[in-house]
Protein backbone atom coordinates (compact mmCIF):
# COMPACT_ATOMS: atom_id res chain seq x y z
CA UNK A 1 0.00 0.00 0.00
CA UNK A 2 0.89 3.31 -1.14
CA UNK A 3 1.02 6.66 1.20
CA UNK A 4 1.67 10.12 0.00
CA UNK A 5 4.39 11.95 2.34
CA UNK A 6 3.09 15.58 2.04
CA UNK A 7 6.32 17.38 3.36
CA UNK A 8 8.48 14.96 1.06
CA UNK A 9 6.05 15.23 -2.20
CA UNK A 10 6.24 12.07 -2.94
CA UNK A 11 4.23 8.72 -2.35
CA UNK A 12 6.18 5.51 -0.49
CA UNK A 13 5.10 2.25 -0.49
CA UNK A 14 4.58 1.62 3.46
CA UNK A 15 6.17 -1.63 3.88
CA UNK A 16 9.97 0.37 3.28
CA UNK A 17 9.87 2.73 6.52
CA UNK A 18 8.22 0.56 8.46
CA UNK A 19 10.84 -2.33 7.84
CA UNK A 20 13.58 0.11 7.63
CA UNK A 21 12.60 1.78 11.00
CA UNK A 22 12.34 -1.89 12.43
CA UNK A 23 16.07 -2.60 10.84
CA UNK A 24 17.98 0.49 12.35
CA UNK A 25 15.52 0.66 15.57
CA UNK A 26 16.89 -2.74 16.49
CA UNK A 27 20.43 -1.48 16.08
CA UNK A 28 19.75 1.70 18.29
CA UNK A 29 18.30 -0.55 20.82
CA UNK A 30 21.02 -3.03 20.85
CA UNK A 31 23.72 -0.49 20.52
CA UNK A 32 22.59 2.99 21.97
CA UNK A 33 23.18 4.44 18.13
CA UNK A 34 20.18 6.71 16.64
CA UNK A 35 21.38 5.37 13.33
CA UNK A 36 20.76 7.92 11.00
CA UNK A 37 24.24 7.14 9.17
CA UNK A 38 22.43 4.28 7.69
CA UNK A 39 18.88 5.76 7.65
CA UNK A 40 18.83 9.08 5.27
CA UNK A 41 21.02 8.03 2.77
CA UNK A 42 18.29 4.70 2.41
CA UNK A 43 15.70 7.24 2.88
CA UNK A 44 17.47 9.13 -0.30
CA UNK A 45 17.91 6.09 -1.98
CA UNK A 46 13.98 5.47 -1.95
CA UNK A 47 13.51 9.09 -3.60
CA UNK A 48 13.27 10.85 0.06
CA UNK A 49 14.67 14.60 -1.10
CA UNK A 50 17.96 14.47 0.92
CA UNK A 51 17.19 17.63 3.65
CA UNK A 52 13.22 15.86 4.08
CA UNK A 53 15.54 12.68 5.26
CA UNK A 54 17.86 13.68 7.22
CA UNK A 55 15.03 16.33 9.19
CA UNK A 56 12.54 13.35 9.87
CA UNK A 57 15.01 11.00 10.34
CA UNK A 58 15.68 13.14 13.41
CA UNK A 59 11.75 12.99 14.44
CA UNK A 60 11.88 9.46 13.95
CA UNK A 61 15.39 9.30 16.46
CA UNK A 62 13.07 10.79 19.29
CA UNK A 63 10.65 8.04 19.41
CA UNK A 64 13.33 5.04 18.65
CA UNK A 65 15.36 6.76 21.54
CA UNK A 66 12.58 7.09 24.15
CA UNK A 67 11.31 3.05 23.13
CA UNK A 68 15.27 2.37 23.60
CA UNK A 69 16.17 4.48 26.96
CA UNK A 70 12.76 3.92 28.45
CA UNK A 71 13.60 0.08 28.04
CA UNK A 72 17.53 0.52 29.24
CA UNK A 73 16.15 2.78 31.99
CA UNK A 74 13.91 -0.03 33.60
CA UNK A 75 16.87 -2.32 34.12
CA UNK A 76 18.45 0.55 35.72
CA UNK A 77 21.31 0.90 32.30
CA UNK A 78 20.92 5.10 32.28
CA UNK A 79 23.50 6.54 33.61
CA UNK A 80 21.53 10.25 34.03
CA UNK A 81 24.39 11.88 35.56
CA UNK A 82 26.42 11.09 33.52
CA UNK A 83 24.02 11.49 30.29
CA UNK A 84 23.25 15.54 31.75
CA UNK A 85 26.89 16.11 31.52
CA UNK A 86 27.75 15.30 28.21
CA UNK A 87 24.17 16.83 26.38
CA UNK A 88 25.98 19.75 28.11
CA UNK A 89 28.86 19.57 26.11
CA UNK A 90 27.20 18.12 22.92
CA UNK A 91 25.13 21.28 23.05
CA UNK A 92 28.00 23.90 23.09
CA UNK A 93 29.85 21.88 20.29
CA UNK A 94 26.55 21.44 18.21
CA UNK A 95 26.95 25.90 18.50
CA UNK A 96 30.11 25.80 17.81
CA UNK A 97 29.95 22.96 14.80
CA UNK A 98 27.31 25.25 13.05
CA UNK A 99 29.92 28.38 13.46
CA UNK A 100 32.79 25.91 12.29
CA UNK A 101 30.73 24.99 9.33
CA UNK A 102 30.93 28.73 7.91
CA UNK A 103 34.37 29.01 8.63
CA UNK A 104 35.22 25.82 6.57
CA UNK A 105 33.23 26.49 3.88
CA UNK A 106 35.01 29.94 3.24
CA UNK A 107 37.85 28.19 2.90
CA UNK A 108 36.77 26.18 0.02
CA UNK A 109 37.11 22.57 -0.27
CA UNK A 110 36.34 21.66 3.14
CA UNK A 111 33.87 18.80 2.31
CA UNK A 112 36.56 16.84 1.22
CA UNK A 113 39.11 17.39 4.59
CA UNK A 114 35.71 16.86 6.91
CA UNK A 115 34.81 13.77 5.06
CA UNK A 116 38.94 12.37 5.41
CA UNK A 117 38.86 13.02 8.98
CA UNK A 118 35.53 11.33 9.88
CA UNK A 119 36.78 7.83 7.75
CA UNK A 120 39.85 8.03 9.40
CA UNK A 121 38.15 8.52 12.65
CA UNK A 122 35.73 5.54 12.27
CA UNK A 123 38.10 3.50 10.86
CA UNK A 124 40.23 3.53 13.67
CA UNK A 125 37.93 2.81 16.51
CA UNK A 126 36.48 0.38 13.97
CA UNK A 127 39.64 -1.59 14.36
CA UNK A 128 40.91 -1.05 18.21
CA UNK A 129 37.26 -1.98 18.94
CA UNK A 130 37.68 -4.92 16.84
CA UNK A 131 40.65 -6.18 18.26
CA UNK A 132 40.38 -4.77 22.19
CA UNK A 133 36.76 -7.06 22.25
CA UNK A 134 38.43 -10.04 20.56
CA UNK A 135 41.62 -10.11 22.81
CA UNK A 136 39.57 -9.33 25.95
CA UNK A 137 36.96 -12.20 24.79
CA UNK A 138 40.30 -14.77 24.25
CA UNK A 139 41.45 -13.52 27.41
CA UNK A 140 38.49 -14.30 29.58
CA UNK A 141 38.30 -17.88 28.15
CA UNK A 142 41.82 -18.59 29.43
CA UNK A 143 41.62 -17.24 32.51
CA UNK A 144 37.86 -16.42 33.96
CA UNK A 145 38.94 -13.40 35.98
CA UNK A 146 39.96 -10.29 34.27
CA UNK A 147 43.81 -8.93 35.40
CA UNK A 148 43.54 -5.69 37.02
CA UNK A 149 44.48 -2.96 33.78
CA UNK A 150 47.56 -0.76 34.52
CA UNK A 151 47.54 2.45 34.86
CA UNK A 152 47.76 4.54 31.60
CA UNK A 153 50.00 7.64 31.41
CA UNK A 154 46.53 8.98 29.79
CA UNK A 155 43.84 7.93 32.68
CA UNK A 156 46.57 9.33 35.55
CA UNK A 157 46.54 12.42 33.57
CA UNK A 158 42.81 12.18 33.94
CA UNK A 159 42.50 11.86 37.11
CA UNK A 160 44.66 14.84 37.95
CA UNK A 161 41.92 17.11 36.17
CA UNK A 162 39.90 19.58 38.79
CA UNK A 163 36.00 18.57 39.62
CA UNK A 164 36.37 15.12 40.27
CA UNK A 165 33.04 13.20 41.05
CA UNK A 166 31.32 9.98 41.20
CA UNK A 167 29.32 8.60 38.67
CA UNK A 168 27.29 5.95 40.79
CA UNK A 169 25.97 4.14 37.96
CA UNK A 170 28.74 3.65 35.36
CA UNK A 171 30.65 2.67 38.68
CA UNK A 172 33.32 5.17 37.46
CA UNK A 173 34.97 8.43 38.79
CA UNK A 174 35.83 11.26 37.21
CA UNK A 175 36.19 15.11 36.31
CA UNK A 176 33.12 17.00 35.33
CA UNK A 177 34.68 18.11 32.42
CA UNK A 178 35.42 15.09 30.82
CA UNK A 179 32.07 14.35 29.33
CA UNK A 180 31.51 18.06 28.84
CA UNK A 181 34.56 17.82 26.82
CA UNK A 182 34.55 14.87 24.84
CA UNK A 183 30.39 15.58 24.59
CA UNK A 184 31.35 18.92 22.78
CA UNK A 185 33.50 16.80 20.75
CA UNK A 186 30.97 15.09 19.11
CA UNK A 187 28.59 17.81 19.01
CA UNK A 188 31.22 19.67 16.63
CA UNK A 189 31.57 16.64 14.84
CA UNK A 190 28.29 15.65 13.83
CA UNK A 191 27.15 19.38 13.37
CA UNK A 192 29.65 19.42 10.92
CA UNK A 193 29.00 16.10 9.67
CA UNK A 194 25.55 16.34 9.78
CA UNK A 195 25.14 12.61 11.86
CA UNK A 196 24.09 12.19 15.82
CA UNK A 197 27.52 10.77 16.56
CA UNK A 198 26.63 7.85 18.45
CA UNK A 199 29.15 5.65 16.40
CA UNK A 200 31.82 8.09 18.16
CA UNK A 201 29.99 8.19 21.37
CA UNK A 202 29.34 4.65 22.58
CA UNK A 203 33.37 3.94 21.73
CA UNK A 204 34.47 7.21 24.13
CA UNK A 205 32.15 6.14 26.85
CA UNK A 206 33.52 2.52 26.77
CA UNK A 207 37.02 3.23 26.52
CA UNK A 208 37.98 6.94 27.83
CA UNK A 209 35.11 6.95 30.12
CA UNK A 210 35.58 3.42 31.30
CA UNK A 211 31.70 2.67 31.63
CA UNK A 212 30.11 -0.91 31.57
CA UNK A 213 29.10 -1.47 27.57
CA UNK A 214 25.03 -1.92 29.07
CA UNK A 215 25.09 1.52 30.88
CA UNK A 216 26.93 2.93 27.98
CA UNK A 217 23.62 1.91 25.61
CA UNK A 218 21.62 3.49 27.75
CA UNK A 219 23.07 6.26 28.38
CA UNK A 220 24.20 7.13 24.47
CA UNK A 221 20.21 6.65 24.07
CA UNK A 222 19.64 9.25 26.97
CA UNK A 223 21.75 11.19 25.42
CA UNK A 224 20.53 11.09 21.91
CA UNK A 225 16.76 11.35 23.04
CA UNK A 226 17.43 15.23 23.63
CA UNK A 227 20.06 16.00 21.02
CA UNK A 228 17.12 14.60 18.58
CA UNK A 229 14.66 16.93 19.86
CA UNK A 230 16.36 19.64 19.27
CA UNK A 231 17.12 18.80 15.95
CA UNK A 232 13.75 18.37 15.04
CA UNK A 233 12.68 21.37 16.96
CA UNK A 234 15.18 23.21 14.49
CA UNK A 235 14.26 21.60 11.45
CA UNK A 236 10.47 22.41 11.84
CA UNK A 237 10.73 25.71 12.72
CA UNK A 238 13.60 26.85 10.56
CA UNK A 239 13.19 24.65 7.58
CA UNK A 240 9.99 22.99 7.01
CA UNK A 241 11.52 19.73 6.32
CA UNK A 242 10.10 17.34 8.54
CA UNK A 243 7.67 15.13 7.08
CA UNK A 244 5.48 14.38 9.69
CA UNK A 245 3.59 11.09 8.16
CA UNK A 246 6.90 9.87 6.98
CA UNK A 247 8.07 9.90 10.60
CA UNK A 248 5.54 8.17 12.05
CA UNK A 249 5.58 4.97 9.42
CA UNK A 250 9.34 5.00 10.37
CA UNK A 251 8.71 5.22 14.20
CA UNK A 252 5.87 2.10 13.87
CA UNK A 253 9.24 0.08 13.20
CA UNK A 254 11.76 1.43 14.96
CA UNK A 255 10.05 2.34 18.69
CA UNK A 256 9.47 -1.54 18.63
CA UNK A 257 12.73 -2.83 16.85
CA UNK A 258 14.92 -0.53 20.09
CA UNK A 259 12.86 -2.64 22.03
CA UNK A 260 14.04 -5.78 20.17
CA UNK A 261 17.36 -4.60 20.46
CA UNK A 262 17.62 -3.83 24.15
CA UNK A 263 15.82 -7.32 25.24
CA UNK A 264 18.41 -8.94 22.78
CA UNK A 265 21.57 -6.61 23.96
CA UNK A 266 20.43 -7.80 27.55
CA UNK A 267 21.51 -11.54 26.63
CA UNK A 268 24.53 -10.40 25.19
CA UNK A 269 27.84 -10.20 27.27
CA UNK A 270 29.59 -6.60 27.07
CA UNK A 271 32.58 -8.05 25.09
CA UNK A 272 30.37 -9.48 22.08
CA UNK A 273 28.11 -6.37 22.19
CA UNK A 274 31.83 -4.35 21.81
CA UNK A 275 32.30 -6.75 18.96
CA UNK A 276 29.75 -6.61 16.70
CA UNK A 277 29.36 -2.78 17.06
CA UNK A 278 33.11 -3.07 16.07
CA UNK A 279 32.34 -4.85 13.28
CA UNK A 280 28.98 -2.52 11.95
CA UNK A 281 31.24 0.81 12.34
CA UNK A 282 33.96 -1.35 10.37
CA UNK A 283 31.15 -2.10 8.09
CA UNK A 284 29.88 1.79 7.79
CA UNK A 285 33.18 2.93 7.48
CA UNK A 286 33.92 0.70 4.33
CA UNK A 287 30.58 1.97 2.68
CA UNK A 288 31.68 5.53 2.92
CA UNK A 289 34.91 4.38 1.49
CA UNK A 290 32.39 2.89 -1.78
CA UNK A 291 30.49 5.66 -2.04
CA UNK A 292 33.24 8.43 -2.13
CA UNK A 293 35.08 6.47 -4.95
CA UNK A 294 32.65 4.92 -7.47
CA UNK A 295 31.13 6.06 -9.90
CA UNK A 296 28.03 8.00 -9.27
CA UNK A 297 24.62 7.08 -11.64
CA UNK A 298 24.05 11.16 -11.46
CA UNK A 299 26.22 13.32 -11.41
CA UNK A 300 23.83 16.16 -10.13
CA UNK A 301 21.57 16.33 -6.75
CA UNK A 302 19.36 17.99 -5.03
CA UNK A 303 20.99 21.32 -3.20
CA UNK A 304 21.00 21.53 0.48
CA UNK A 305 21.28 18.29 1.60
CA UNK A 306 24.71 16.74 3.47
CA UNK B 1 -45.52 45.06 -54.63
CA UNK B 2 -46.03 46.14 -50.87
CA UNK B 3 -46.58 42.60 -50.18
CA UNK B 4 -43.30 41.95 -52.04
CA UNK B 5 -41.19 44.88 -50.58
CA UNK B 6 -42.23 43.25 -47.24
CA UNK B 7 -41.33 39.55 -47.75
CA UNK B 8 -38.26 41.42 -48.97
CA UNK B 9 -37.31 42.85 -45.89
CA UNK B 10 -38.36 39.97 -43.81
CA UNK B 11 -36.18 37.55 -45.99
CA UNK B 12 -33.18 40.56 -45.05
CA UNK B 13 -33.53 40.63 -42.03
CA UNK B 14 -33.50 36.97 -41.82
CA UNK B 15 -30.36 36.46 -43.14
CA UNK B 16 -29.03 39.43 -41.12
CA UNK B 17 -30.01 37.49 -37.78
CA UNK B 18 -28.45 34.41 -39.44
CA UNK B 19 -24.84 36.22 -40.27
CA UNK B 20 -24.91 37.67 -36.63
CA UNK B 21 -25.88 33.82 -35.60
CA UNK B 22 -23.53 32.72 -37.44
CA UNK B 23 -20.78 34.84 -36.61
CA UNK B 24 -21.58 34.44 -32.56
CA UNK B 25 -20.88 30.58 -32.99
CA UNK B 26 -17.75 31.11 -34.68
CA UNK B 27 -16.35 33.57 -32.24
CA UNK B 28 -17.78 31.47 -29.78
CA UNK B 29 -15.71 28.46 -31.43
CA UNK B 30 -12.74 30.64 -31.49
CA UNK B 31 -12.58 31.74 -27.78
CA UNK B 32 -13.98 28.21 -26.26
CA UNK B 33 -10.90 26.04 -27.65
CA UNK B 34 -7.97 28.59 -28.10
CA UNK B 35 -6.80 27.95 -31.36
CA UNK B 36 -6.26 30.54 -34.31
CA UNK B 37 -8.15 28.93 -37.04
CA UNK B 38 -10.51 26.59 -34.90
CA UNK B 39 -9.35 23.75 -36.70
CA UNK B 40 -7.29 22.10 -33.53
CA UNK B 41 -8.79 21.47 -30.13
CA UNK B 42 -7.03 19.99 -27.06
CA UNK B 43 -8.61 18.60 -24.34
CA UNK B 44 -7.34 16.50 -20.66
CA UNK B 45 -9.42 14.00 -19.47
CA UNK B 46 -8.34 14.59 -16.03
CA UNK B 47 -7.58 18.25 -15.57
CA UNK B 48 -7.88 18.31 -11.44
CA UNK B 49 -6.02 15.94 -10.05
CA UNK B 50 -6.04 15.76 -6.17
CA UNK B 51 -3.50 14.83 -4.14
CA UNK B 52 -4.89 12.89 -0.80
CA UNK B 53 -3.18 10.45 1.63
CA UNK B 54 -3.14 7.52 -0.60
CA UNK B 55 -2.32 9.40 -3.97
CA UNK B 56 0.52 7.25 -6.25
CA UNK B 57 0.54 9.04 -9.55
CA UNK B 58 -2.45 9.47 -11.83
CA UNK B 59 -3.19 9.40 -15.78
CA UNK B 60 -3.71 12.30 -17.72
CA UNK B 61 -5.29 11.72 -21.61
CA UNK B 62 -5.10 14.55 -24.10
CA UNK B 63 -7.66 14.32 -27.23
CA UNK B 64 -8.78 16.43 -29.59
CA UNK B 65 -8.97 17.05 -33.67
CA UNK B 66 -6.70 18.24 -35.60
CA UNK B 67 -6.50 19.20 -39.17
CA UNK B 68 -6.19 16.38 -41.84
CA UNK B 69 -2.83 15.98 -42.78
CA UNK B 70 -0.71 17.66 -39.73
CA UNK B 71 1.72 16.50 -37.71
CA UNK B 72 0.87 16.71 -34.08
CA UNK B 73 3.40 17.56 -30.15
CA UNK B 74 1.79 17.56 -27.55
CA UNK B 75 4.21 19.29 -25.00
CA UNK B 76 2.64 19.19 -20.80
CA UNK B 77 4.92 21.64 -19.26
CA UNK B 78 4.74 23.42 -15.71
CA UNK B 79 5.85 27.23 -15.95
CA UNK B 80 9.40 28.09 -16.22
CA UNK B 81 10.99 28.39 -12.81
CA UNK B 82 14.92 27.96 -11.55
CA UNK B 83 16.66 24.64 -9.77
CA UNK B 84 19.85 24.70 -7.69
CA UNK B 85 22.03 21.49 -8.18
CA UNK B 86 24.67 20.15 -6.18
CA UNK B 87 27.65 19.22 -9.04
CA UNK B 88 29.94 15.86 -8.46
CA UNK B 89 33.06 15.68 -9.41
CA UNK B 90 36.72 13.91 -8.32
CA UNK B 91 38.68 15.11 -5.89
CA UNK B 92 42.09 14.17 -5.80
CA UNK B 93 41.78 11.99 -8.81
CA UNK B 94 39.40 9.30 -6.97
CA UNK B 95 36.94 10.56 -3.96
CA UNK B 96 33.30 11.41 -5.68
CA UNK B 97 32.19 15.02 -4.18
CA UNK B 98 30.45 17.45 -4.05
CA UNK B 99 32.50 19.97 -5.57
CA UNK B 100 30.06 22.86 -6.98
CA UNK B 101 26.63 24.25 -7.34
CA UNK B 102 24.90 24.41 -10.45
CA UNK B 103 22.31 27.09 -11.21
CA UNK B 104 19.55 26.54 -14.06
CA UNK B 105 17.02 29.43 -14.85
CA UNK B 106 13.80 29.55 -17.63
CA UNK B 107 13.26 25.82 -16.93
CA UNK B 108 10.14 23.50 -16.09
CA UNK B 109 10.08 21.61 -13.46
CA UNK B 110 7.93 18.84 -15.36
CA UNK B 111 8.53 18.70 -19.47
CA UNK B 112 7.17 16.11 -21.35
CA UNK B 113 7.27 15.99 -25.18
CA UNK B 114 4.55 13.65 -27.49
CA UNK B 115 5.04 13.77 -30.92
CA UNK B 116 3.45 12.07 -34.06
CA UNK B 117 7.09 12.15 -35.71
CA UNK B 118 10.23 12.74 -34.97
CA UNK B 119 10.87 16.34 -34.17
CA UNK B 120 13.81 17.10 -36.13
CA UNK B 121 12.16 15.41 -38.84
CA UNK B 122 8.79 17.74 -38.73
CA UNK B 123 10.65 21.22 -38.16
CA UNK B 124 13.81 22.90 -38.16
CA UNK B 125 15.63 24.35 -35.15
CA UNK B 126 14.30 27.85 -35.64
CA UNK B 127 10.74 26.72 -35.01
CA UNK B 128 11.66 24.16 -32.56
CA UNK B 129 13.54 26.95 -30.70
CA UNK B 130 10.78 29.40 -31.20
CA UNK B 131 8.09 27.42 -29.02
CA UNK B 132 10.92 25.34 -26.59
CA UNK B 133 10.18 22.17 -27.99
CA UNK B 134 12.63 19.30 -27.18
CA UNK B 135 15.88 19.13 -24.91
CA UNK B 136 17.54 20.55 -27.54
CA UNK B 137 15.64 23.77 -27.63
CA UNK B 138 15.06 24.00 -24.08
CA UNK B 139 18.89 23.69 -23.71
CA UNK B 140 19.55 26.32 -25.59
CA UNK B 141 16.62 28.49 -23.93
CA UNK B 142 17.64 27.84 -20.32
CA UNK B 143 20.38 29.62 -18.93
CA UNK B 144 23.00 28.08 -16.49
CA UNK B 145 25.90 28.93 -14.78
CA UNK B 146 28.70 28.49 -13.60
CA UNK B 147 29.81 26.77 -17.02
CA UNK B 148 33.01 27.28 -18.90
CA UNK B 149 32.19 27.10 -22.34
CA UNK B 150 29.27 26.31 -24.51
CA UNK B 151 30.50 22.44 -24.27
CA UNK B 152 30.49 22.50 -20.78
CA UNK B 153 26.89 23.78 -20.89
CA UNK B 154 25.91 20.98 -23.40
CA UNK B 155 27.87 18.44 -20.89
CA UNK B 156 26.14 19.74 -17.96
CA UNK B 157 22.69 20.10 -19.26
CA UNK B 158 22.25 16.51 -20.26
CA UNK B 159 23.39 15.72 -16.79
CA UNK B 160 20.46 17.68 -15.79
CA UNK B 161 18.35 16.29 -18.17
CA UNK B 162 19.51 12.70 -16.83
CA UNK B 163 18.39 13.50 -13.49
CA UNK B 164 15.13 14.95 -14.52
CA UNK B 165 14.52 11.96 -16.21
CA UNK B 166 15.37 9.73 -13.28
CA UNK B 167 12.32 11.85 -10.96
CA UNK B 168 10.23 10.98 -13.66
CA UNK B 169 9.79 14.67 -14.48
CA UNK B 170 10.70 15.16 -17.91
CA UNK B 171 9.92 12.87 -20.76
CA UNK B 172 9.48 12.36 -24.37
CA UNK B 173 8.28 10.23 -26.60
CA UNK B 174 7.35 9.59 -30.53
CA UNK B 175 4.59 7.65 -32.19
CA UNK B 176 2.21 7.04 -28.82
CA UNK B 177 -0.04 10.16 -30.23
CA UNK B 178 -3.12 7.36 -31.63
CA UNK B 179 -4.59 8.87 -34.95
CA UNK B 180 -8.24 7.66 -35.43
CA UNK B 181 -10.32 7.76 -38.29
CA UNK B 182 -10.85 11.11 -40.21
CA UNK B 183 -14.71 12.44 -38.97
CA UNK B 184 -16.18 15.30 -41.41
CA UNK B 185 -12.37 16.15 -42.41
CA UNK B 186 -11.17 16.41 -39.18
CA UNK B 187 -8.82 14.09 -37.58
CA UNK B 188 -9.07 12.73 -34.03
CA UNK B 189 -5.87 12.30 -32.12
CA UNK B 190 -5.61 10.45 -27.92
CA UNK B 191 -2.49 10.29 -26.20
CA UNK B 192 -2.70 8.68 -22.37
CA UNK B 193 0.32 9.74 -20.58
CA UNK B 194 1.39 8.58 -16.76
CA UNK B 195 1.37 11.93 -14.33
CA UNK B 196 4.37 11.36 -12.42
CA UNK B 197 3.37 11.36 -8.59
CA UNK B 198 6.49 12.98 -8.34
CA UNK B 199 5.41 16.21 -9.82
CA UNK B 200 4.71 18.80 -7.27
CA UNK B 201 1.50 20.61 -6.87
CA UNK B 202 0.63 23.38 -9.56
CA UNK B 203 -0.99 24.06 -12.37
CA UNK B 204 0.62 22.63 -15.77
CA UNK B 205 -0.33 23.76 -19.11
CA UNK B 206 -0.66 21.09 -22.01
CA UNK B 207 0.04 22.73 -25.72
CA UNK B 208 -0.96 20.71 -28.75
CA UNK B 209 0.73 22.38 -31.97
CA UNK B 210 -0.51 21.28 -35.39
CA UNK B 211 2.65 21.19 -37.81
CA UNK B 212 2.45 21.38 -41.16
CA UNK B 213 5.49 21.80 -43.99
CA UNK B 214 7.38 22.84 -41.47
CA UNK B 215 5.71 25.12 -39.32
CA UNK B 216 3.59 25.42 -36.68
CA UNK B 217 0.37 26.33 -38.12
CA UNK B 218 -1.97 26.32 -34.96
CA UNK B 219 -1.78 25.77 -31.07
CA UNK B 220 -4.44 25.00 -28.69
CA UNK B 221 -4.22 24.91 -24.49
CA UNK B 222 -5.66 23.00 -22.47
CA UNK B 223 -4.85 23.40 -18.54
CA UNK B 224 -4.56 20.44 -15.68
CA UNK B 225 -4.07 21.59 -12.17
CA UNK B 226 -2.71 19.35 -9.27
CA UNK B 227 -3.91 20.33 -6.15
CA UNK B 228 -3.52 18.73 -2.22
CA UNK B 229 -6.69 17.17 -0.57
CA UNK B 230 -7.71 16.51 2.69
CA UNK B 231 -5.16 15.84 5.69
CA UNK B 232 -2.30 15.93 3.07
CA UNK B 233 -3.14 19.81 2.66
CA UNK B 234 -3.36 20.47 6.03
CA UNK B 235 -0.21 18.77 7.47
CA UNK B 236 1.70 20.64 4.05
CA UNK B 237 0.40 23.75 4.89
CA UNK B 238 0.90 23.76 8.99
CA UNK B 239 4.56 22.08 8.45
CA UNK B 240 5.33 25.39 5.63
CA UNK B 241 3.16 28.33 7.83
CA UNK B 242 3.14 26.72 11.76
CA UNK B 243 6.44 25.14 11.50
CA UNK B 244 6.50 26.09 15.59
CA UNK B 245 3.63 24.21 16.83
CA UNK B 246 4.49 21.41 13.91
CA UNK B 247 7.43 20.73 15.03
CA UNK B 248 6.49 20.60 18.86
CA UNK B 249 3.65 17.88 17.60
CA UNK B 250 5.98 16.00 15.73
CA UNK B 251 7.79 15.73 18.76
CA UNK B 252 5.41 15.10 21.68
CA UNK B 253 4.30 12.50 19.13
CA UNK B 254 7.71 10.96 19.16
CA UNK B 255 7.80 11.01 22.50
CA UNK B 256 4.21 9.45 22.86
CA UNK B 257 4.90 6.29 20.43
CA UNK B 258 8.22 5.73 22.15
CA UNK B 259 7.15 5.39 25.45
CA UNK B 260 3.50 4.23 24.33
CA UNK B 261 5.44 1.03 22.78
CA UNK B 262 7.55 0.81 25.86
CA UNK B 263 4.58 0.29 28.30
CA UNK B 264 3.07 -2.23 25.48
CA UNK B 265 6.61 -4.26 25.74
CA UNK B 266 6.51 -3.96 29.73
CA UNK B 267 3.25 -5.53 29.79
CA UNK B 268 3.77 -7.70 27.51
CA UNK B 269 7.43 -9.07 28.10
CA UNK B 270 7.68 -8.84 31.93
CA UNK B 271 10.92 -6.86 33.10
CA UNK B 272 14.14 -8.95 33.40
Amino acid sequence: MYLYLPVALTSINILIPVGLGLAVGLLSGLFGVGGGFLMTPLLIMFGIPSTVAAATDSNQIVAASTSGTYAHWRVGNVDFKMGLYLLIGGFAGGLLGVQAIKVLKATGNADFAIKMTYVLLLGTVGTYMFIESLSSMRKKKVNDTVAPEKESGFSRLLKKLPLQTRFEKSGVTHSLLLPVLFGGFVGVLGAIMGVGGGFLMVPIMVYILRMPMHVVVGTSLFQILFNCIEVTFLQAYTNHNVDFVLAVLLLLGSTVGAQVGAVFGRRLKGEQLKVILAGIVLAVTVKIIFDLTLSPSLLLAQAGGH
Amino acid sequence: MRQARKSEAVSGKLTHNLFMMALLVMLGFVISERTASGELTARANHDHIKIDFFYHGSTVSVSGFSDAGADLIIKIASPEGHEVLKEKGKVAGFLWMNVATLKLENVPNLYSIHSTRKLEEILDQTELDKYVIGYPALGRHAEMGPVKDDEDKARWFSEFIKYKENSRLYDTSTGRIELKNMADGHQPYYIMTEWPYQAPPGDYVVTVYAVKDGKVVETAESKVLVEQVGIVNTLSNMAKKNGALYGIISIISALGAGFGVGLIFRKGGGAH
